[in-house]
């Protein structure tokens, strides 16, 4: 057996809707409980050793090297919720066979449904505090797709929104808590964390990691002020609120409390924040719970006063109240479920959930109506049924207590309160529904539901009075095995019985009982009191609290991010001088000891020609093809600069650079207006111009301090290993495709990324073709001279063969894949000029994305070769063969991955030039051929 | 030996240097498009060819085996300079360029402009 398979089993569970929807919804429904059915009879078996007071734990090593692990454990808390849980999840799966109409798809439903429970199961059966979190925003995420399953409509949007903005936020303040907690004890394992709570008490950061945790728990468990969203997550399908807002989701925040109770109870912190938060919540709950109309809406804040409740049980200092909070925890999920469910039904059947029309239905359903008072009067507490056991311990706690030092017994007092209000609701839900006259415009008449929906409540309520009647007999060993594990195996002694004599709890129920009828006699005149109040929507606080968020975020980004490229360029100038500049202060000597290299007239010359067209392009910046021409004298001049200081490689690579670059701006320019206007005012002007001369004087100065700074960099290592360990004596080629070939793949890759980027941002642009110049000629209607054309495919192969001729010397002389492939795309390229588009289309049908592809596949594939060998990702073989004729040479499997880097290189740049090309004429991509 | 092989390169080298010098001073000082054109293209490709040849003379005699390479260059240079040439003009009888009355004969050029207006 495997404690894995109970969380596996509803996981794997989600897959079944989407195989089994074909076969009709009852064997749907039916296979989709098949898997949680599993799930709860494997977490039976393990039931008798828990009873034994065992607690099962099970470890998965995930990355043992940085300690992560997939750690379960199953003691007595998570038995109880996975009872709770797998339990009444294969009743609401039977209930929302017979509830969903024929227009709702019932896999989609079913989906979320097995995600939400497997999250569950997952969050109680957690051994560790982070997957604990992980499954903890599962169910965050699953609750927001349950509750906008009716994405139609408006409400269920905003209600699932809110009920993800709310717990998702609580769900980070969690996972700080859950962080501070791990750091505090040194460990992420659950069984370490519990058995620290000394550390974590006397530790500075208690109060912190208690406050994170609990607005956590707070969030998830709609205890106040966080309450608001539950109402609203109403709006969900009456399966779901029952599932989720009443039994398991809700719960997930108690049971973290429970789940902590070891650690982080027992302070005066935890019970004066617990407790409050509780009562407040109790009190507001059951007082809202009155007014409203909505039936679920009453059912709704009745849950959040229930929640309330054991979240103030569990905040009073006695263990016996921590048992007390445990025991309603089962019993309110047993009442509140059937309640939900009964709802629905009422909703289905007559097609209302307002009260004011909804009466007298005791006629036309006594079946439901008899399941239906029956938990009706369980959520009241009265006596036979479990909600009396657990809310008289409640009040027997109440009195136990010393909270709130000299004041604590206004505790009892405003319990008693809450639990008037608590009647007075669960009458009005009885005597408003099923009594109280005729219904009134009822869209439907109202009829009893169909047999099969009624076993879920049916199971429910029979649970309540069994609960209620016999409750040690049926709930004690578990009740205790769940206090074992709450209270770290100490529990309290307690007596599971209906009758413990004529007591002060039991005269406080009597007088609950009391109170909440003369209440419910009396509601007109609440009702005329509440109606003076302002009544607000939360919903429409939550949206415009977004909405201006939004607007703040929207109106942030607008000014950081204007549009300007001038602006955002001057920003990252300004910021590099800042950063790169300040530490140059510091520098007190900008050269190095390195003697410098003796003048001569052509270095002067061309560094003048450099500096005059680099000022020429700034001074012409607006003649824009001035410019471009001035622009690659500067590149020309830098390739001989490196040609000259023995630097073949960047002097070829810079060259083929260059020209792919004219190129390219050259299209770009076809579509820009010829000459462009002053746009800069003056002001504007001399800050850049400040800007860029601070910029050139502190990269110069840097250039000038590394260039006069003597070489001792791994320079060195290179250039001793190369011909050794890489076979190769160009130590530029071996670097890049062995040394480094790491990073050359993942260049190459960004390359090709970029290219098919550029290429989906250019492939169904329509700019408009400018028809003339811009002093008004028309183009020549010759673009494509012969003379050009011959020439030019005469020299496709010549230049071929010299990209072959680099490529294949790369490894030991100047050259390489990425020069080759650049030569080639200048090629490919000049007969693009030559011939147009229209003449290349159907001669070159290759698709330069495969050539990208198929380029990074030869790369990584030659990169996972070596592993065939044993050896590391990337390593290289080289070995010397001879063949006669030709003699000795070199084999190397560096060379495949320069293929692959020349193919990416290749595919790379034609993709965007002759795309870019093609914009130029009338054989750009048409979209509907492109699709 | 030696004094010969220098000889004639160092004669290639002064023809190639002067060709050069008189296709930048065409350049420089011819009076319209059309004739400046000549310069870099016919005199400056004559000129480099006997650079060429004359480097491809001293390396073959000072490594001790044929250099070809400068033979390529020249290839390439003898193919793009012409239809560089024709592109240029090509493109400046677009654009209308002032031509010098005594350079033209009417017949060519009027059947040219004929060819090109669209």
């Amino acid at each position: 057996m495997n404690l894995l398979w109970v969380v596996l089993l509803p996981l794997i569970g989600t897959l079944v809707p989407l195989f089994t929807e074909r076969f009709g919804r009852n064997i749907c429904a039916f296979c989709v409980a098949l898997l949680p059915a599993w799930s709860l009879i494997l977490v039976l078996m393990y039931a008798p050793d828990i009873f034994n007071g065992q607690a099962i734990r099970q470890t998965i090593e995930w990355i043992p090297a940085i300690g992560l692990e997939v750690s379960f454990r199953l003691d007595g808390l998570s038995l109880l919720f996975l009872l709770l849980i797998l339990g009444i999840g294969l009743l609401v799966i039977l209930y929302a066979r017979y509830y969903l109409s024929l227009k709702d798809s019932m896999s989609r439903f079913y989906v979320y449904l097995m995600l939400f429970m497997a999250a569950m199961v997952g969050i109680v059966t957690s051994n560790n505090l982070i997957q604990l979190w992980m499954f903890w925003e599962l169910t965050s995420i699953s609750s927001f797709l349950l509750i906008s399953f009716w994405s139609h409509k408006s409400e269920a949007r905003k209600g699932a929104r809110m009920a993800l903005t709310v717990t998702g936020a609580g769900g980070l303040a969690l996972l700080a808590g859950l962080l501070l907690i791990g750091r505090i004890v040194g460990s992420y394992d659950l069984d370490t964390v519990l058995a620290s709570s000394d550390i974590i008490h006397a530790h500075a950061a208690y109060p912190v990691a208690l406050i994170l945790v609990l607005l956590g728990a707070f969030t998830k468990s709609a205890q106040f002020p966080f309450h608001f969203w539950l109402p609203h997550a109403m709006a969900a399908p009456t399966p779901v609120s029952a599932y989720l807002h009443s039994a398991t989701m809700v719960k997930a925040g108690i049971f973290l409390m429970a789940r902590f109770y070891p650690v982080l109870a027992g302070t005066d912190l935890w019970f004066i924040i617990v407790s409050l938060t509780g009562l407040t919540t109790l009190l507001l709950g059951a007082y809202i719970a009155l007014f409203k109309h909505d039936l679920k809406g009453l059912l709704a804040y009745s849950t959040i006063s229930h929640l309330g409740l054991i979240t103030l049980l569990l905040g009073l200092n006695s263990p016996l109240a921590a048992v007390a909070a445990i025991f309603h925890i089962i019993n309110h999920a047993t009442f509140k479920a059937s309640l939900f469910m009964a709802a629905g039904i009422i909703d289905h059947e007559s097609g209302s959930r307002d009260m004011r029309q909804l009466n007298g239905l005791w006629q036309y359903m006594p079946y439901t109506a008899t399941l239906a008072i029956v938990a009706a009067l369980a959520m009241a507490g009265v006596p036979l049924l479990n909600g009396f056991l657990s809310k008289e311990m409640f009040f027997a706690e109440t009195l136990n207590q010393s909270v709130l030092g000299s004041l604590s017994w206004t505790i009892p007092l405003l319990a008693v309160i809450g639990a008037a209000f608590s009647v007075a609701y669960s009458l009005r839900f009885i005597h408003d529904v099923f009594f109280n006259g005729q219904p009134v415009d009822l869209p439907k008449t109202p009829q009893e539901p169909p047999r099969y929906v009624r076993i879920p409540v049916e199971i429910l309520v029979a649970l309540c009075l069994l609960v209620g009647i016999f409750p040690a007999f049926v709930v004690g060993d578990l009740l205790h095995i769940a206090s074992f594990a709450v209270l770290d195996h100490t529990v309290p002694v307690h007596n599971l019985a209906i009758w413990h004599g004529l007591n002060l709890p039991l005269l406080m129920s009597f007088m609950a009982m009391v109170g909440g009828v003369i209440l419910y006699y009396n509601r007109r005149h609440l009702f005329e009191f509440q109606s003076h109040f302002d009544t607000t929507d939360a919903k429409h606080i939550f949206e415009r609290t977004i909405q201006s968020l939004v607007k703040a975020a929207e109106s942030i980004t607008n000014t950081l991010e204007n549009g300007s490229l001038q602006r955002y360029v001057f920003t990252l100038l300004l910021c590099t001088l800042v950063m790169g500049g300040l530490p140059l202060i510091e520098l007190t000597q900008n050269s190095g000891t390195r003697a410098s290299i003796p003048l001569d007239g052509v270095t002067i010359v061309c560094a003048l020609l450099m500096i005059f067209s680099a000022v020429a392009t700034v001074i012409w910046h607006r003649r824009r093809f001035l410019a471009l021409i001035f622009l690659s004298v500067v590149g020309l001049i830098v390739s001989l600069t490196f040609a000259k200081f023995s630097a073949p490689d960047l002097a070829l690579t810079q060259l083929s650079v260059e020209i792919v670059t004219i190129i390219l701006l050259l299209l770009a320019l076809f579509f820009l207006p010829q000459s462009s206007l002053k746009e800069s005012s003056n002001r504007r002007l001399s800050v850049d111009l400040l800007v860029a001369g601070l910029i050139g004087c502190v990269i110069g100065t840097l250039c000038y301090a590394m260039l006069t700074t003597p070489l001792n960099t791994m320079s060195d290592f290179f250039i001793a290993n190369s011909k050794t360990g890489g076979g190769g004596t160009n130590v530029v080629n071996v670097i890049l495709v062995d040394f480094r070939g790491f990073d050359t793949l993942g260049e190459i890759i960004v390359l090709g990324i970029a290219a098919l980027g550029i290429f989906k941002l250019i492939a169904n642009m329509r700019i408009a073709i400018p028809a003339r110049d811009d002093k008004g000629r028309a183009w020549s209607n010759d673009p494509h001279p012969m003379m050009l054309e011959v020439v030019s495919q005469s020299l496709l192969p010549l230049a071929l063969l010299v990209s072959a001729y680099i490529f294949l010397r790369g490894h030991n002389m100047p050259g390489g894949g990425f020069i080759a492939g650049l030569i080639t795309s200048v090629a490919i390229i000049q007969q693009y000029i030559a011939h147009g588009v229209q003449w290349i289309k159907p001669r070159v049908t290759i698709d330069y994305q495969w050539i990208i592809a198929s380029g990074i596949l030869i790369a990584t594939a030659t990169g996972l070769g070596s592993w065939l060998f044993g050896q590391a990702f990337l390593s290289t073989w080289f070995d010397y063969f001879s063949l006669p004729w030709i003699g000795k040479f070199e084999l190397a499997s560096a060379m495949l991955f320069d293929l692959g880097v020349y193919l990416t290189v290749v595919g790379a740049v034609m993709l965007i030039l002759a795309n870019l090309g093609k914009l130029t004429t009338s054989e750009r991509l048409d979209i509907q051929e492109n699709n | 030996m030696e004094f010969w092989v220098e000889l004639v390169a160092s004669i290639l080298l002064v023809t190639g240097a002067t060709f050069a010098f008189i296709g930048s001073l065409g350049l420089a000082k011819l009076p319209d498009f059309y004739t400046r054109l000549h310069g870099p293209t016919k005199a400056t490709t004559l000129g480099m060819g006997c650079l060429l040849i004359a480097s491809m003379i001293l390396v073959t005699y000072w490594q001790g085996y044929l250099s070809v390479h400068e033979l390529l260059i020249t290839l390439f240079l003898l193919i793009t300079a012409p239809v560089t040439a024709y592109m240029l003009a090509k493109t400046a009888m677009h654009h209308k360029l002032q031509i010098l009355e005594k350079t033209t004969d009417k017949t060519l050029s009027k059947r040219a402009a004929e060819r090109m207006t669209p």
